[in-house]
């Protein structure tokens, strides 16, 4: 299937859901699931992040179905949507700290350069993370990404907390800037 | 997959029709003219334009300029606010294009205190211009973010504050037909209170989300 025929086959999805055809809808967000899952994952690699992103970005989707302009173009307007929750769900990332938490409690099984180089091979295949400068990237990586807290993420750093806080910000808004430039 | 099929599934159960979507710069337009003639007509009712301010447009081009550069920089910030409201319909350089043009008029006014646009006198003066000023923008604030929080801002802050940054400065704008020319006076007396309602905004809109329920009530 062709990109042409995908932007024209979903903008008459979207504009038969916008009408209240639900087998059109279903129809339309199952394709989208896939190509929402394969954007994200080209970028940020095989992150956990990107489970809460595809179902956020469908939740946000349906919210702002009435705001398709079917004499639009339907990508840009879906990959907005999508971008825009992507760094949304990166920046109230803590899901993974609790997935750390149980390792420590129950497992003990990874140790914290384990866990790191872990999360550091799945980087590898996210093309938009390489981006970043390699202080930004640690950063985002040990508090977003492995679930560190802020202030373990500057222990091990060896820089203060609010230089964290600030290396993450800016990598988030690189991020941002990034997709943005992203052309889909 | 099994997580997003039952997440589909709710979101298309009984899937409500949704209205077509407005023209968004149609939209824009409506609330600028509207938001324009209110600003207008309330000045004049709350008090007399400067005598002979129709007349300075037309006999000093400087002026007319400044007045023009003001009208567009207002329009695109306006138009800016509410594209931002659809997704993917605002462009940074768009975006980049009405602040920069906001800049530029707001400029005109630091070098008019060194070689005004006018010659700078007392007539025409009012009392309040920096409170109407102040009051004429809160209903445009809540009108424009009542219109575009009915549709998906991306960026609701950011929307807001140019939404407040164009309320703002219709009333700022016409203070110089209305009020006294004089550089520092507009700095201070109908620049600064339009530029105040950017934080307004923000404020008013971060207190007053979208609510994002599901249309069609999952």
């Amino acid at each position: 299937m062709t990109r042409g025929s995908d932007e024209q086959r979903w903008s008459r999805l979207m504009m038969n859901a916008q009408a209240g055809n639900e087998s059109d809808y279903r129809l339309l967000l199952t394709e989208l699931t896939a190509v929402i899952y394969n954007f994200l994952r080209s970028r940020f690699g095989d992150q956990h992040f990107i489970e809460d992103c595809v179902q956020e970005s469908l939740i946000a989707i349906h919210q702002a179905r009435h705001t398709y302009d079917p004499q639009r173009n339907f990508r840009p307007w879906l990959f907005a949507i999508v971008r825009h929750k992507a760094i949304d769900t990166l920046r109230n990332q803590n899901r993974r700290k609790k997935v750390v938490d149980n390792y420590h409690d129950e497992l003990h099984v990874l140790s914290q350069a384990g866990r790191q180089s872990e999360a550091e091979s799945e980087l590898s295949q996210g093309d938009i993370l390489v981006s970043l400068s390699p202080q930004h990237r640690e950063a985002l990586i040990l508090t977003k990404f492995i679930g560190y807290s802020i202030a373990e993420a500057a222990e091990k750093l060896c820089i203060s907390e609010s230089a964290v806080k600030v290396r993450i910000h800016r990598a988030i808004h690189k991020l941002q800037l990034l997709l943005e430039a992203d052309e889909q | 997959m099994n997580n997003h099929d039952s997440l589909i599934a709710n979101l298309s159960r009984n899937l409500a029709p949704v209205p077509p979507p407005p023209n968004i710069n149609k939209l824009a337009m409506l609330w600028f003219c509207l938001s324009a003639f209110f600003v207008v007509v309330l000045i004049h009712l709350m008090g007399p334009v400067r005598p002979g301010a129709f007349l300075q447009l037309v006999e000093k081009p400087r002026f007319l300029l400044e007045s023009l550069l003001g009208l567009a920089a207002i329009l695109w910030v306006c138009q800016s606010a509410f594209r931002g409201a659809i997704p993917a319909a605002l462009t940074s350089r768009f975006y980049a294009f009405g602040i920069m043009l906001m800049i530029l008029w707001l400029a005109q006014y630091l070098t008019g205190l060194v070689s005004p646009a006018l010659e700078p006198s007392m007539l025409g003066e009012r009392d309040h211009c920096f409170l109407e000023t102040v009051i004429y923008s809160l209903p445009l604030i809540l009108s424009g973010l009542l219109l575009v929080r009915r549709l998906y801002p991306l960026r609701p802050i950011r929307t807001a504050m140019s939404l407040s940054l164009a309320a703002g400065m219709l009333p700022a704008l016409y203070m110089q037909l209305a009020c006294m020319y004089e550089p520092s006076h507009i700095l201070t007396h109908h620049i600064l209170p339009g530029l105040l309602m950017v934080p307004v905004g923000a404020t008013i809109a971060m207190f007053w989300r979208p609510h994002r329920d599901m249309p069609n009530g999952n």
